[in-house]
């Protein structure tokens, strides 16, 4: 059932990679060219160091030994300068690609269609959005530069091998094959091992949550021994995970280990023959060996990174997919001017699941300025009608007009200028209230924002935070009660000022006192407004100007509320049974 | 939990103290073996590349050999062991601080969030096994620098003396140099990380911005904040960039001093050009132990800091204490509470008959959740006692209270799994399909694609709030406890269902005492009796058709 969001293939990873680099060019290599110097320098202390050597085993004199040391000195300071400023010049590089990058993914995230963020499990987006572009950040910030340095000072110490003496290369590619069968070998295996870690992390990490989140419930229905043997069970499978995981890691550096030592003695057996053919001086043959023990560092780093980068890839397909997605209503369309802000559905039928129609040949007219309430048993269809009619799900059958345009020819940003849908999910955007209600109206002064708050009942309280309309709100701010979300919920209705307004069950959680507090605060939201309100409690539809009865999926009944009640059809008796519990 | 004296430090550790053991002793022989190559890279010059004799390559080449055999197989299972100790020392620490978090006693989770709570367990509990990893390897870097010390004083004592004197001064300086690179490069780490945590948030409330159509503003915000911690981490990244260097250059610098004493010695014969390669390899070498020494440090630091957040949790005062009492058997379920005080509740004096269905109106919601507390026994009355059949709750154990008087919170969870699984969770399969049938939890199944046998996700957030409720109100039916205490079960329910599940509760818990906990009049007017909570005691008590009639308050908190 779940469609995954896309994912771009390795073709289409590396395609936005060099869109990234496209207007990097000169960065890249200047980050390169500095890079290749610093490395360079560095591997000049080696054959200084020979010439140590040579100058010792030529019997010259105690200070002979003072101008080459003085070059290493040179060479340790260049190198080191040389380093820092390329190392800078990489992580510039890479992190502009990154921020751009992330930023493309955000912009296409939010504009995705709901339905398909729907069909994927928000879980989908969210993982993307924390986890893979933390892994990916991960891999830019440090083992980018790492591989960077690592993979130069290989290249350049096999050429400076090849450079004292072609047979020293040639010597110390004897390690290459046994690392290249390693390397294949453990990429085979580790793939899908750390796969299956991350799953099984993800899975531990779920069930703690979910049995810590529910510790109270947990208790009142006695569940403790059945979650902790959960736990243990998840926790189990990450440890033994784990541990296959290290067992592969230590027989990857122990194969390593082998080519290391096969290098080594070649080197050294090369330069053992090579002397003793008069071909190279001691101090020379002391440079390869040096040279050769030196790669051992960047060997190893530029190898364990190879897993690294399979995870950080993996990671970017995943952004590359959703940032590659063509755009969507990305220019701000302009408000097409109401001239008269009607609702008109005709035909609706809905199915989430195909052949499962969740409502059927729906008519919905509604006037300008007119409120209408939806009643109806959980399941008749409401919310699904709020949905089409706010443009948020396309129908499966039938129309949606709002203001005498067809909703899919508005598109996505004008919908959202000409209906708003306050649902029951409340969420407090993290940081100031001010600017969490600014979303609504980026641009509205101090004064407007007071006054929307002001007109859902909410100036009251947000004046008594701590700090104002200035407090953090949201996670890991101050915490809001249901209802004070609610009522921000609807101020920012009033601040984005749309001509049309579905409410969707939006007082349901606040309980029933919250809940009166929110009526009087949605009605002036929608004061001046064409409304349709999906009426949780039937006081709501008493006060509309019209009832839309759905039952099972279709619209049965159809009037004013007074005049339903006399009609003696299923809203009257909807209303007697509500009124009755009420001593009536 | 009993016998916790030691910290969780001391546990991971002791616990796991063999593993930790063997991997010390063969991180020790591979750090020595690693000290050894330059060393024999020094005696293969000398020996063998100096004097043209192939017997001597192939003697020490093979010594070469040795010794990497000996420092990779070292390496493989010394780690092996170290990693072993260190994850079941986590999960070990992990499943403990599950047990006292669900410990029926409570008090985990005071003043803690769910989400620190389930880090406490996953991160804190991997780093505090982690030490076991750390402690080998302080073993083994000790072990590196005492053999290259050796080597190096055997070699040349000035020479040796001038490496052994002059590594640690150089890493200090690095050290120094770092310092307040770190604090910065921290803090703008953390400038860096709120971006990720503002697009989560976003991503979060995405259908709220579509509802408003805010999704323009939305992206507009978040790319200031991601412009805003670019800067901030290309600021880290030169500081940090700017350390390496400097390292970089501070380490050639070390080296070439080696040489120069090196050099000298070696050309006025006291030691020979292989002692001089090798001095060089070992000066090299030696910067590695003595850079594990100061991770070691680091990781210790966390290690005991991740390890006082676990203890802390541990040994959270439990919010009850376990009685020795018991409950005559079959419970009656009378529920008797006497001058009862507790947060805004002050002298609640209550009767509760056996098999009477009691509703419960507290217009300060605060009330109502004092007086589920003292229920459920998740808190004893400041004064005052609750007691069940005459026996006063706070003399039982809290888990034998609860069985006998359930309370079903407002914000109770459910959990991931199948549907069937959370309503029988508590009570057998028998009851489980009245008790679907009477909270209207078997339509709910019906519209989902499996039935009762649909697998809910965690807090089974792909049902809406009103079913949601119902599968809730079905698992506490099913449990078929002596005493039930429902708190709001029908908030998010509509009018029709609502009056159904009204007559399903009383049908269902025909016999037993219950307790209906709220203001709607649908589930009061199912009632054989309503008392009202108001200023902290019992106001008001009657049927609630008599308080609608006669009681203008109870009018206004139960009537819209």
């Amino acid at each position: 059932m779940s469609a995954l969001l896309p994912t771009a293939s390795a073709g289409g990873t590396w395609a936005a990679v060099r869109d990234l680099l496209r207007g990097r060019r000169l960065l890249a290599l200047g980050a390169l060219a500095v890079l290749v110097t610093a490395t360079a320098a560095g591997l000049l202390t080696a054959p200084l160091l020979g010439r140590v050597v040579d100058i010792v085993a030529s019997g010259r004199p105690a200070s002979a030994v003072t101008w080459p040391i003085v070059l290493i000195v040179g060479a340790a300071v260049v190198q080191g300068g040389l380093t820092a400023l390329g190392v800078t010049l990489v992580a510039q590089l890479g992190e502009g690609m990154l921020a751009e990058l992330r930023e493309r993914f955000v912009s296409r995230a939010l504009r995705l269609p709901l339905e398909r963020v729907e069909r994927a499990g928000s879980g989908d987006l969210t993982a993307r959005v924390t986890a893979d572009v933390s892994i990916v950040a991960e891999a830019v910030r440090r083992a980018l530069p790492q591989l960077a340095r690592s993979v130069l000072a290989i290249a350049l110490t096999l050429v400076a091998l090849a450079v004292l003496d072609w047979r020293f290369f040639v010597a110390a590619l004897l390690a290459v094959p046994i690392q290249a069968h390693t390397v294949r070998w453990y990429v085979r295996h580790a793939v899908p091992l750390y796969a299956a870690q991350r799953v099984s992390v993800g899975a531990q990490q779920q069930q703690l949550l979910d049995t810590v989140g529910g510790a109270a419930t947990v208790r009142a229905f006695r569940l403790g021994d059945h979650h902790v043997e959960r736990v243990t069970e998840r926790s189990t499978a990450t440890v033994t995970l784990a541990l296959r995981a290290v067992r592969l890691i230590t027989r990857f550096y122990g194969r390593l280990n082998l080519a290391e030592y096969a290098g080594l003695s070649a080197v050294l057996a090369a330069g053992f023959l090579l002397v003793r053919a008069d071909a190279v001086t001691i101090g020379t043959a002391t440079a390869a060996a040096l040279y050769f023990h030196n790669l051992f560092g960047p060997i190893n780093i530029a190898l364990s990174l190879v897993d690294d980068a399979q995870v950080a890839a993996a990671g970017l397909a995943r952004l590359v997919g959703v940032a590659s997605l063509p755009p969507v209503g990305e220019a701000e369309a302009e408000r097409p001017v109401a001239v008269e802000a009607s609702v008109k559905a005709a035909g609706l039928g809905h199915a989430y699941l195909p052949g499962h129609l969740v409502l059927r040949d729906v008519d919905l007219h509604i006037a300008p300025g007119e409120r209408v309430a939806l009643v109806g048993a959980s399941g008749a269809g409401k919310t699904t009608v709020a949905k089409l009619v706010a443009g948020v799900h396309r129908p499966s059958h039938g129309t949606v007009h709002i203001a005498g345009v067809a909703v899919e020819e508005l598109g996505a940003a004008a919908t959202g200028g000409l209906v708003a849908l306050i649902t029951q999910e409340v969420h407090v955007f993290a940081g100031r209230l001010a600017d969490d209600l600014r979303l609504a109206r980026p641009d509205a002064s101090d004064e407007r924002v007071r006054e929307a708050l002001a007109r859902v009942g909410a100036l009251a309280w947000a004046r008594a935070l701590p700090d104002g309309l200035d407090t953090v709100v949201g996670e890991g701010g101050h915490q809001l009660t249901v209802t004070q979300a609610q009522q921000l919920a609807l101020a920012r209705l009033v601040l984005a000022d749309p001509p049309v307004a579905v409410l969707d069950e939006a007082t349901a959680d606040a309980g029933s006192a919250g809940a009166r507090v929110l009526e009087e605060s949605a009605a002036r939201a929608l004061d001046g407004r064409t409304g349709l309100v999906v009426a949780h409690r039937l006081t709501q539809a008493a006060t509309a100007d019209r009832v839309v009865v759905l039952d099972a999926g279709r619209v049965v009944e159809s009037g004013p509320h007074a005049v339903l009640v006399e009609a003696g059809g299923a809203y009257a008796r909807l209303w007697t049974a509500w009124s009755a519990t009420r001593g009536g | 939990m009993r016998g916790d004296r030691g910290t969780a430090l001391r546990r991971a550790i002791g616990g796991q103290r063999r593993h930790v053991g063997l991997a010390a002793a063969l991180a020790a022989g591979h750090q020595a073996g690693e000290a050894l190559v330059p060393v024999l890279i020094g005696v293969v010059i000398d020996q063998a590349v100096a004097t043209g004799s192939a017997t001597r390559l192939a003697l020490w080449l093979a010594v070469l050999a040795a010794v990497f055999a000996v420092l990779s197989s070292s390496y493989r299972f010394g780690a092996r062991a170290a990693e072993r100790a260190s994850e079941w020392a986590g999960h070990d620490l992990r499943v403990r601080l599950t047990r006292r978090i669900l410990d029926p006693r409570g008090g985990a989770e005071a003043g803690r969030l769910a989400g620190e709570l389930t880090n406490i367990a996953t991160g804190d509990a991997r780093r505090v096994g982690g030490v076991n990893v750390v402690l080998p390897s302080a073993v083994a870097a000790l072990t590196g620098l005492l053999v290259s010390a050796v080597a190096l004083l055997w070699i040349s004592i000035p020479l040796g003396l001038v490496v052994l004197l002059g590594a640690p001064p150089l890493l200090w300086l690095g050290h120094l140099l770092g310092r307040p690179l770190e604090r910065r490069s921290e803090v703008e780490q953390e400038r860096a990380a709120h971006a990720s945590g503002v697009a989560a948030d976003l991503v979060t409330g995405l259908r709220v911005l579509k509802g408003i159509g805010a999704e323009g503003a939305a992206i507009a915000r978040y790319r200031r904040t991601s412009r805003e911690s670019l800067s901030a981490t290309l600021r880290a990244a030169r500081a940090q960039a700017v350390h390496d260097g400097a390292i970089l250059a501070l380490t050639g610098v070390f080296i070439a001093a080696v040489a120069l004493v090196g050099g000298r010695l070696a050309a006025s014969g006291e030691i020979s050009v292989g002692d001089l390669v090798a001095a060089v390899g070992l000066a090299l070498f030696l910067l590695t132990p003595l850079q594990i020494f100061a991770w070691v440090n680091a990781e210790f630091a966390q290690g005991r800091a991740s390890a006082r957040r676990i203890d802390a949790v541990l040994a959270a005062p439990p919010a009850v204490t376990a009685g020795a009492g018991s409950l005559p058997s079959p419970v009656r379920g009378r529920v008797t509470l006497t001058g009862v005080h507790h947060g805004p509740l002050s002298g609640v004096d209550l009767d509760v008959a056996p098999g009477e269905l009691l509703g419960v109106v507290a217009p300060d919601p605060a009330a109502a959740t004092a007086l589920l507390a003292v229920l459920g026994r998740d808190a004893d009355p400041d004064a005052g006692t609750v007691a069940l059949d005459g026996v006063p709750l706070s003399t039982l154990d809290p888990a034998q209270a609860r069985g006998a008087i359930l309370v079903a919170a407002h914000h109770a969870i459910l959990f991931a799994g199948p549907l069937l699984a959370n309503v029988t969770a508590a009570g057998g399969a028998a009851p489980a399909g009245r008790a679907m049938s009477a909270a209207t939890a078997d339509e709910v199944a019906r519209s989902l694609p499996d039935g009762a046998d649909t697998v809910l996700d965690e807090r089974a957030q792909s049902l809406s709030g009103g079913q949601r409720q119902r599968v809730a109100l079905a698992r506490a039916l099913a449990a078929e406890p002596p005493v039930l205490v429902l708190h709001d079960p029908t908030t998010a329910v509509d009018a029709v269902t609502e009056a159904r599940i009204a007559t399903g509760i009383r049908e269902v818990r025909a016999g037993r005492t219950t307790l209906l906990v709220t203001t709607s009049p649908a589930l009061l007017a199912a009632t054989d009796r309503v008392v009202v909570l108001h200023g902290g005691a019992v106001t008001a008590a009657g049927s609630h058709f008599a308080l609608v009639d006669l009681d203008p308050a109870y009018r206004a908190a139960v009537l819209q």
